[in-house]
């Protein structure tokens, strides 16, 4: 599938410095440059990552819905492969994105979770791929894995809007606020800075993975040489 | 009228720690994982 | 072609009606476990009657589900049902109707026991039923594809819940209070919009699954 499967690949490495880069701006501007904001504070500052992740993750599993419906067409190898490595990272980015909204929330609400429907979605989106990281762990037939795991996307990605609004509904009955994540206008740079550097570092992430994947996967597919010939 | 909530410097570290780490230890583990099979496919 | 996949179901399950009582008691064992977790406190009981008894349905669709394709998987019947006729579809829709009236079933045969440990009595009770159809329906399409799927692997016991709960989100929310609605009264006429999320994602998903069922028992 890939060349230069000897030696290390170059893209990913010059993508991922980019991200470092961008992000270390990024956030050097959120925390130390920009003002903070009135009503919340220093606190505030947290939105010019939270955002940035939230932007990523939502991508990064769509991404993954993508390759499951391409694979299920096309089955070419290449396109699960990249499913997998956009299901972990996404899976990643989920999790750091519940833990973000989890420091955010102490502070602002006085409580770790707040049932704010965009991250209680998101927590049942990580259990929901978690999953499916799981089923691909246990199957061994490479094909079933693929398949199967594609149609689990599929039917994961499709839940997340209903998710959403179950949510939503079952949220708006109780709660009394809704979680603003928005950012003063004046305070784009940083925030556009950071989903930059978190997008690079994504898809750096998403192409080493993938190929980690591709090389496991022409591992499994070759037969193992004949042990003991001629013995 | 800055400070409104008490003690947010302490949870704005918090935030940007946690994620520097996870993400500095995933892409770490993605670049061994990598180095990894570059290493058993030049063995083959 | 479709009935005679239903009517197959049907009959394997009649025939393993003894498993349906041990469901049943496991149903009703998990519904006391809970009152126990909240203490003997009549209104505190009251109040989450509906989110217990979603659990505990919930809980033992596992059970029912991951015995569904046991016949299959016994006598390595999946391929040789497959060489049949009927198609992948009739298969799963065959399955999943069959599972559906059980956990149905189930449902209404918990109802009396959430009345009595949960003083959760009701008179709209043929709202309640249409509520537990509805709701079952939901554990049904997502669980028979994926009982299908984890029936072929190692650890299938941990695989299936683990799919099957973050899917099943929605149902579980919306079957919950419909059914506390029933239970405790619905001043503001909230019923229809849970109703409506019930019914939508019922459809999406037997349409979708029954789509995409093929895929996962081919060869």
């Amino acid at each position: 599938m890939y060349d230069d499967n000897h030696r290390f690949p170059r893209l990913p490495w010059i993508i991922l410095g980019l991200g470092i880069i961008f992000l270390a701006i990024g956030s050097y501007i959120g925390l130390f440059v920009a003002p903070p904001e009135a009503l919340m504070g220093q606190v505030q500052r947290i939105m010019y990552v939270h955002v940035p992740t939230a932007w990523n993750a939502l991508l990064a599993l769509t991404f993954a819905f993508v390759c499951a419906v391409i694979f299920l067409f096309k089955s070419d190898w290449k396109w699960d492969a990249r499913m997998e490595a956009a299901i972990e990272v996404g899976v990643v980015l989920g999790f750091l994105l519940c833990c973000q909204g989890s420091i955010w929330a102490k502070p602002t609400w006085g409580v770790w979770w707040d049932w704010d429907p965009r991250l209680t979605t998101t927590a049942v989106l990580v259990f929901a791929f978690l999953g499916i990281l799981a089923l691909r762990k246990f199957v061994e037939d490479p094909g079933r894995r693929a398949i199967w795991s594609a149609v689990a996307t599929i039917i994961a990605s499709v839940d997340v809007p209903i998710v959403y609004y179950s949510v939503r509904w079952w949220n708006s009955l109780h709660q009394l606020q809704s979680s603003p994540s928005t950012v003063s206008r004046q305070f784009w740079l940083p925030l556009r800075m950071n989903a930059f550097g978190i997008l690079f570092l994504m898809t750096a992430f998403i192409m080493l993975r993938a190929r980690v994947a591709s090389m496991r996967l022409a591992q499994e597919l070759v037969p193992p040489p004949a042990v003991g010939e001629g013995v | 009228m800055n400070g409104m909530i008490p003690g947010g410097w302490g949870f704005v570290v918090a935030a940007y720690s946690v994620t520097a780490v996870v993400l500095i230890v995933y892409g770490a583990s993605v670049i061994a994982r990598l180095r990894n099979e570059i290493t058993r496919r030049n063995h083959d | 072609m479709l009935t005679a996949a239903l009517r197959k179901e049907l009959l394997l399950q009649w025939r393993s009606r003894a498993q349906f009582m041990a469901v049943f008691v496991f149903g009703a064992a998990a519904l006391l476990l809970f009152s126990f977790a909240v203490g003997p406190v009549a209104e505190m009981l009251r109040q989450f009657s509906a989110g217990f008894l979603w659990l505990g349905l919930l809980l033992s669709s596992t059970l029912t589900l991951a015995e569904s394709f046991h016949a299959e998987m016994e006598n390595r019947a999946m391929e040789g049902l497959l060489l049949l006729p009927a198609n992948p579809r009739a298969l799963y829709y065959g399955k999943a109707i069959a599972n559906w009236l059980q956990l149905t079933l189930l449902g209404i045969a918990l109802i009396p026991v959430m009345v009595v440990l949960y003083d959760a009595g009701t008179t709209r009770i043929p709202m309640l039923i249409l509520v537990i159809a509805l709701g079952t329906a939901g554990l049904s399409a997502p669980g028979t594809l994926y009982a299908a799927m984890t029936a072929q692997v190692r650890s299938k016991q941990t695989l299936l819940p683990l799919l099957l709960f973050p899917l099943i989100v929605p149902a579980l929310l919306a079957s919950v209070k419909a059914t506390s609605l029933i239970i405790l009264g619905d001043p503001m006429n909230q019923m229809r919009s849970w109703i409506v999320l019930l019914a939508s994602f019922d459809a999406i998903y037997w349409s979708l699954c029954g789509l995409l069922f093929g895929n996962v028992v081919e060869e």
